[in-house]
């Protein structure tokens, strides 16, 4: 379990880490010599784009600038993110991104689920706990209430309107995947790019610390992330924020690690060197270039957490962990309670299940339209 | 190469030295115990003391891991808190059942995610491009444990194809050789016993495949599409190769690389599965007993098959590695 593990994912890493880089980003000589009003048509962050023949200057010209006009002019070169369209990066990648079905799919999904989020609990027709006693409703008889005008996808085992609990649950599930992907990101993003921060400012000690860390994902990575989450439900008792947490614990080393290998690749870029022979401080290239550069990949990682943690915290109330609090309902304790009646009333756990899997395949749908939209490699 | 792997072999010590304290600290943090789970509710303060006591958890944390440290040397793994029979027994007694369910999710999903995927990148936005990449998207959303609780609902209790659960037929004629019931059969030549086997593998192995299936269909695609971009591959096809050769020894070759290492990171994501499988079509494997092992707290059981299941998911990865290096002179590790 060393670092050499991944090493044959890193070149994976490395594309993905590329895509979010700013092509532009190289030192273009080339192309302050054929566009000249590259930097006046992108305006980047610095100062006014010098006019043509100043930019022409020579490298010793260069070397005789003040250390302000040095860090304004990398500004100027790394916020430069040309492609050949004349678009920044992000722009152009944001332009593949609308232009995906994938993505447009996705982000329907996910716009739907969140207005249902929101607005579920008001729109709801009847409170998600109050029950219809009619006689019928006895589960222990095998008798259901199925969709009629007053509940239109019926009634459950304790005879409760499950168009409403649904609605109301839609709120609770978002929660529990929002909150345990930021769990997740944070924490992971923290270690990770420590770690990463390290092993570029270099030394041994850099070295070192990055070692240590790494050991310690690796074996947060070795341990099967469902009894990694069954064990904090353990310790913590049956609530919303166990499951969150419990979810949100087991994407750390996934985070910490995609940071690391992303900074990692970073390090190596073109800019970094140019950065250094500008005599730009190694902690500033760390902060201000590496690390904003190498959060591409990450992000798309959190879109597509978002639907495992949904699909985890569903694993969670399977195994008798879930929420219980029959005012709070979630879709996955409600696919878990629901699966005992299976033969009698199917169609009770089929709502909650195709509610997860939908909103899964949402967030799913456009983390992989980000992550193709941002990788130069499937660039047409 | 041997260096290697002694070097990566000696690595493993600190690592799992680490994950075994980081397991102490944790299982002690976990609320109860074993004594008053194993005593219930209802046991005296006297009783639980005396139970400790017995188990020897009456004694200073740092002993108790030295105890548990120099047991481990001797491959003494202990006595389950909670079923009272050794360790290693019940380790070794659900561990194939654990394996060959996992190994059969791996194979059908290589056997069938990798053809598929090498297809969908060939016919790129063709249907069956959009029908693969579809399939796998959805296999990687639908829950596990719904999957596979409806597999069994339709095949196993309303179709009656399959069984609904367990691994052999009540009943039928198996000799214990090593445990993985497929090989036993063909071993001692009770060919029934391994047909049996294999039927009841279908639907959870099924369920437990539906994930590596879409990771390494998605995979397959992806890298093929690279990879027929690359030079060498219009090099092959121009000098007039014939095109089962440029596919199989040029574009196979290369694109399965990091396909290969994504089957070592599935084996983790395979044993949660596999918890929720093997509960659902009640496999007695191991996934099913560690959960069962945190309900009642039984440290030994817990602590010793964690450390092994790292231990495996750790060679396995290596072999990954190696397997790797063979395949790919480019990346020879040093």
């Amino acid at each position: 379990m060393s670092t050499e593990r991944n090493e044959p994912r890193e070149p994976d890493d490395a594309a993905r880490a590329d895509g979010a880089s700013p092509e532009g980003a190289v030192p273009e000589p080339a192309g302050t010599a054929t566009t000249p009003t590259a930097g006046a048509t992108t305006g980047g962050p610095g100062p006014a784009a010098p006019a043509g023949p100043e930019r022409a200057e020579s490298p010793l010209a260069k070397a005789r600038m003040s250390k302000a006009d040095k860090i304004d002019r990398l500004a100027q070169l790394t916020a430069q993110r040309t492609t050949s369209s004349g678009d920044s990066l992000w722009v152009a990648a944001f332009r593949r991104l609308r232009s995906s079905k994938m993505a447009i799919i996705g982000a329907v999904i996910i716009a739907v689920f969140v207005v249902l989020a929101i607005i579920g609990p008001w729109i709801a027709p009847y409170s998600p706990t109050a029950q219809t006693w009619r006689g019928e409703v006895f589960s222990n008889r095998g008798i259901f209430v199925g969709p009629r005008a007053e509940n239109w996808l019926g009634l459950d085992n304790l005879g409760r309107d499950q168009l409403s609990r649904l609605l109301v649950g839609a709120r609770q599930t978002l929660l529990v995947g929002v909150v345990a992907t930021v769990i997740g990101f944070v924490v992971g993003a923290l270690i990770g790019g420590l770690s990463g921060a390290a092993l570029a400012l270099g030394g041994r000690t850099g070295q070192r610390i990055d070692t240590v860390i790494m050991r310690f994902i690796d074996m947060m990575l070795a341990l099967p992330s469902l009894l990694l989450a069954v064990s904090i439900a353990a310790v913590m008792g049956q609530s919303l924020t166990t499951v969150m947490i419990a979810v949100g614990v087991v994407q750390i080393p996934i985070f910490a690690r995609l940071l690391r290998g992303s900074m990692l690749a970073q390090a190596n870029a073109d800019y970094v060197l140019a950065a250094r022979s500008l005599g730009v401080r190694r902690r500033r290239i760390v902060l201000a270039h590496v690390l904003p550069n190498s959060l591409g990949p990450v992000i798309v990682q959190c879109t597509l957490v978002l639907a495992t943690a949904i699909i985890e915290a569903a694993a969670l109330s399977f195994l008798g962990l879930g929420n219980l609090d029959a005012a709070q309902p979630e879709w996955g304790v409600m696919l878990a309670q629901a699966q005992r009646f299976f033969d009698a009333a199917p169609m009770l756990a089929v709502y909650p299940a195709l509610g997860i899997i939908i909103t899964a395949l949402g967030f799913t749908l456009l983390g992989e339209a980000m992550r193709e939209a941002l990788d130069p490699k499937l660039r047409s | 190469m041997l260096r290697l792997i002694v070097r990566r072999l000696l690595q493993l010590v600190p690592t799992l030295l680490g994950l075994s304290v980081l397991l102490f600290l944790w299982l002690r943090m976990l609320p109860g115990g074993p004594a008053s789970a194993r005593l219930g509710e209802r046991a005296t303060e006297a009783d639980r003391i005396a139970m400790e006591s017995a188990l020897g958890l009456d004694k200073p944390l740092w002993d108790q891991y030295f105890i548990f440290l120099r047991d481990l040397l001797t491959l003494d793994l202990g006595v389950s808190t909670r079923t009272g029979r050794p360790v290693w027994e019940e380790f070794t007694q659900r561990f194939p059942a654990t394996v060959e369910l996992g190994v059969t999710a791996i194979l059908i999903a290589v056997v069938v995610g990798v053809p598929l995927g090498y297809l969908a990148a060939r016919h790129r936005g063709g249907w069956m491009d959009v029908g693969a990449v579809s399939g796998s998207l959805i296999g990687i959303c639908i829950p596990v444990f719904f999957l596979a609780f409806i597999l069994k609902e339709i095949f196993a209790v309303g179709l009656g194809w399959f069984p609904t659960g367990s691994r052999l037929t009540t009943g039928i004629n198996a000799t214990e050789v090593t445990g993985f019931h497929t090989l036993d059969g063909i071993l001692t030549g009770e060919f029934d016993a391994t047909g049996d086997a294999l039927w009841h593998l279908v639907l959870p192995g099924i369920a437990l495949a539906s994930i590596p299936l879409a990771v390494i269909t998605r995979m397959t695609r992806a890298s093929v599409l690279e990879v027929l971009q690359e030079d060498y591959v219009r090099t092959a096809e121009s000098k007039g190769l014939h095109q089962r050769v440029v596919r199989l020894r040029h574009v196979m070759r290369n694109a399965l690389l990091p396909v290969i290492t994504a089957i070592g990171l599935l084996t983790g994501s395979l044993l949660s599965g596999a918890v929720l499988t093997e509960s659902i079509f009640s496999w007695g494997g191991i996934g099913s007993f560690i959960r069962d092992a945190i309900d009642g707290r039984d440290y030994p059981v817990l602590t010793n098959f964690i450390l092994i299941i790292a231990l495996v998911y750790v060679l396995i990865n290596l072999l990954v590695d190696l397997a790797y290096s063979l395949i790919d002179p480019r990346v020879r590790v040093h």
